[in-house]
């Protein structure tokens, strides 16, 4: 079992003829993600490098080759809309990895989500993979392993690291999903923490969060309340000095707010094994177990 | 990205809001050419810096006559302001702002932001004007009234009277409000705002309300739909380095340390740093070289990382994903011989084209010490450092 995505997932790339977008198809496939098809506008009916049929719209796509996600890679002008167009498609899951959205266009993409069946990943978000199944982003798919740790991130590369280490102490993963770093993103911590808790094969959880906000303050409470799986966390950015954005807008300790001490207090009320550095996370999970 | 105020009152008056004539001096030799084109014998004269918290670190005066505004605005110009947001170096004023002098009765503030939680843009007013708003929000939360709007930034006039009213406007000074709110939402959504904060706004002795100070941060993201805002980046209020790191678009944030960082991903440079506290080492920056990186954005990061002189040591950390080991290790080299590399370097790779990666360094024969994995780097620079 796994989460969201599996070997039966049907996904198409809206953006398949840009270069990464072109890259990480071909990367996708290379892993054995059932790719299907892509979208470009005013590309419709070529075939891609990968052998691919492209589409105008992704509503054609939906019709023609019935996606069950898709893996968004267009510049950040027009993601917004690329991400809209997909849930107008109704396509079930959209990745969405583009950095660098327009809060307020992100605004507008919350607001139509309230209300959607579809569900959106990111955006500037490694993505999201189920091991030796299913790849869609543009984690390198090498460190990943079958296994039994399900593991939601704030970071990309911060991600991979936890994978490693996880992969190299032979506990591997269920899932990996990457939220993204923008303090607006489709998919809370929250939201991935109940589909482990109901995923009997994920049998522990890891949790990488950063400075900022308070989404892993929530995250914690929940997990007090709701959550009977084992949970081992990290949180980056101690050393960060306040008032000082640290890459990802979401990252920044603003008026005493959002320290990782907070972070790291609350899940420990939490029950949480919390790794004191990033080289320990690993650790921490096998720790959590106990 | 940040604007001046000045900046940031010109905008406003293109929506209509009243604020104070006012000149804008760079050149001593300009001052007396100011001081009568604005017309006025009595002023308040403005440091024009990226920072707030300017009154109490005396960048603000008050003249009574031409000659006393004359010899404040010579005294700001060139000054070095430092303030709690400056850091110890502080930042040099090259703009000072001469406006009339306000008539002051009752001082408010107004401020929208974006509550990124929600989604949604969000207005808070307070009859607390000239404070610091976060200290009201810490001691009086009740004295703050918070005011949602959609997440297309409209607002209804039922919201526009819960301000007046919270704000003790009446007659004509609650018709000036009313349409000062509208003006100030719009001007919000239509520069891509991130914060728009007017501290304070004030009534005159006639009951006519004012912009007294502004300051207006707009979304890094939109800047392309912003070109008038998007020229008005001011090299001048960051350092030499944040400055070369904003024309490449790469991530820089310099700190107090000196052990240079290179990291790739936001979330991994923090904790990359974090483990070199950890190892009791000193974190002299992050930088985040992010997924699109060169061969010439690595090799320009190695120069900013130098171009700090407390640096002693250089570690490098990739987790390949989007970014590719070989084009870091190139870039890697590459940078070292350019630079004639002194300081030790210590390069852990991993993740996509690490072999390649790992080739490239292995076969340059530099002096470059490898690293297995974060812990093992993070040691090994600390105690390279610490060596010499």
């Amino acid at each position: 079992m796994s989460i969201l995505v599996n070997k039966h997932t049907k996904v198409i790339c809206q953006g398949i003829t840009g270069a990464a977008g072109s890259f990480h198809t071909e990367q996708c496939l290379a892993y054995g993600t059932k790719m299907v098809g892509g979208v470009t506008p005013g590309k419709g009916g070529m075939v891609s490098e990968h052998g691919l049929p492209i589409f105008n719209t992704v509503k054609e796509a939906k019709d023609a080759v019935n996606p069950d996600a898709t893996m968004i890679f267009v510049p950040p002008k027009f993601a917004a809309a690329a991400i809209l167009e997909a849930e107008e498609a109704h396509i079930p899951l959209i990745i969405c990895i583009t950095e660098g959205i327009p809060i307020l266009d992100m605004l507008k993409v919350k607001e139509r989500f309230i209300k959607s069946k579809s569900r959106l990943i990111g955006p500037n978000c490694p993505g999201i993979i189920t091991p030796d199944q299913c790849k869609i982003g543009i984690m390198p798919g090498y460190i990943h392993k079958p296994g039994k740790i399900g593991i939601v991130s704030r970071s990309g590369t911060l991600t991979y690291e936890a994978v490693w280490q996880t992969t190299k102490l032979g506990l591997g993963q269920t899932t990996c999903v990457g939220i993204g770093g923008d303090p607006t993103n489709g998919t809370n911590f929250i939201d991935v923490l109940k589909l482990f808790e109901k995923d009997p094969e994920t049998e522990g959880i890891l949790m990488i969060g950063e400075i900022g906000g308070d989404a892993e303050e929530q995250a914690a409470q929940w997990i007090k309340d709701h959550c009977s799986k084992k949970v081992a966390a990290f949180i980056a950015g101690k050393s960060a000095p306040p008032g000082r954005r640290m890459g990802h807008a979401g990252a920044i300790i603003s008026n005493g707010k959002g320290g990782a001490s907070d972070k790291i207090h609350a899940l420990q009320r939490a029950n949480v094994i919390v790794a004191m550095t990033p080289d320990k996370m690993g650790e921490a999970m096998r720790e959590a177990f106990g | 990205m940040n604007i001046h105020e000045y900046q940031a009152k010109n905008i406003l008056k293109r929506y209509g809001l009243p604020i104070h004539n006012f000149v804008v001096v760079e050149d001593k030799n300009a001052i007396d050419h100011a001081i009568a084109e604005l017309g006025v014998d009595k002023a308040v004269v403005k440091v024009q810096v990226h920072a707030g918290g300017r009154g109490k670190a005396g960048g603000v005066k008050v003249a009574m006559n031409r000659a006393d505004i004359k010899k404040h605005t010579a005294n700001l110009l060139g000054m070095k302001l430092i303030t709690k947001q400056t850091g110890p170096n502080g930042i040099t004023c090259h703009k000072v702002m001469i406006a009339d002098l306000a008539d002051i009765e009752k001082e408010f503030y107004f401020g929208i932001i974006i509550d990124r939680d929600r989604a949604i843009p969000l207005i808070m007013s307070s009859r607390e004007g000239g404070m610091e708003i976060e200290e009201v929000a810490e001691a009086n939360p009740e004295k703050i009234l918070k005011t949602p709007l959609t997440p297309s930034g409209e607002i209804t006039d039922k919201q526009i009277n819960e301000i007046t009213d919270f704000m003790g406007w009446t007659g004509k000074t609650k018709n000036q409000g009313k349409e000062m709110i509208k003006s100030m939402v719009r001007a919000f959504m239509e520069i891509d705002g991130s914060i728009l904060e007017i501290n304070p706004l004030i009534e005159d002795s006639k009951g006519d309300l004012y912009i007294l100070d502004a300051k207006i941060s707009v979304d890094d993201n939109a800047l392309y739909r912003q070109k008038d805002i998007q020229q008005m980046y001011d090299p001048t209020q960051g350092s030499k380095a944040e400055e070369r790191a904003h024309e490449l678009d790469l991530a820089y944030v310099a700190m107090d340390g000196n052990i240079g960082c290179m990291v790739n991903g936001a979330g991994l440079a923090m904790a990359t740093m974090d483990i070199i506290a950890e190892k009791g080492g000193s974190p002299a920056n992050f930088l985040d070289v992010g997924g699109g990186a060169t061969k010439e954005k690595v090799i320009e990061s190695f120069k900013i990382i130098l171009s700090d002189p407390k640096v002693k040591g250089i570690l490098v950390n990739i987790f390949g994903g989007i970014m590719k080991c070989d084009i870091i290790a190139e870039g890697v080299v590459a940078a070292v011989k350019e630079i004639k590399l002194k300081v030790p370097l210590v390069v852990r790779l991993e993740g996509t084209n690490v072999e390649q990666g790992k080739k490239i360094i292995n076969e340059s024969g530099l002096k470059v010490i490898a690293a297995e994995d974060l812990g093992d780097a993070a040691k090994k620079i600390v105690a390279e450092v610490r060596g010499k």
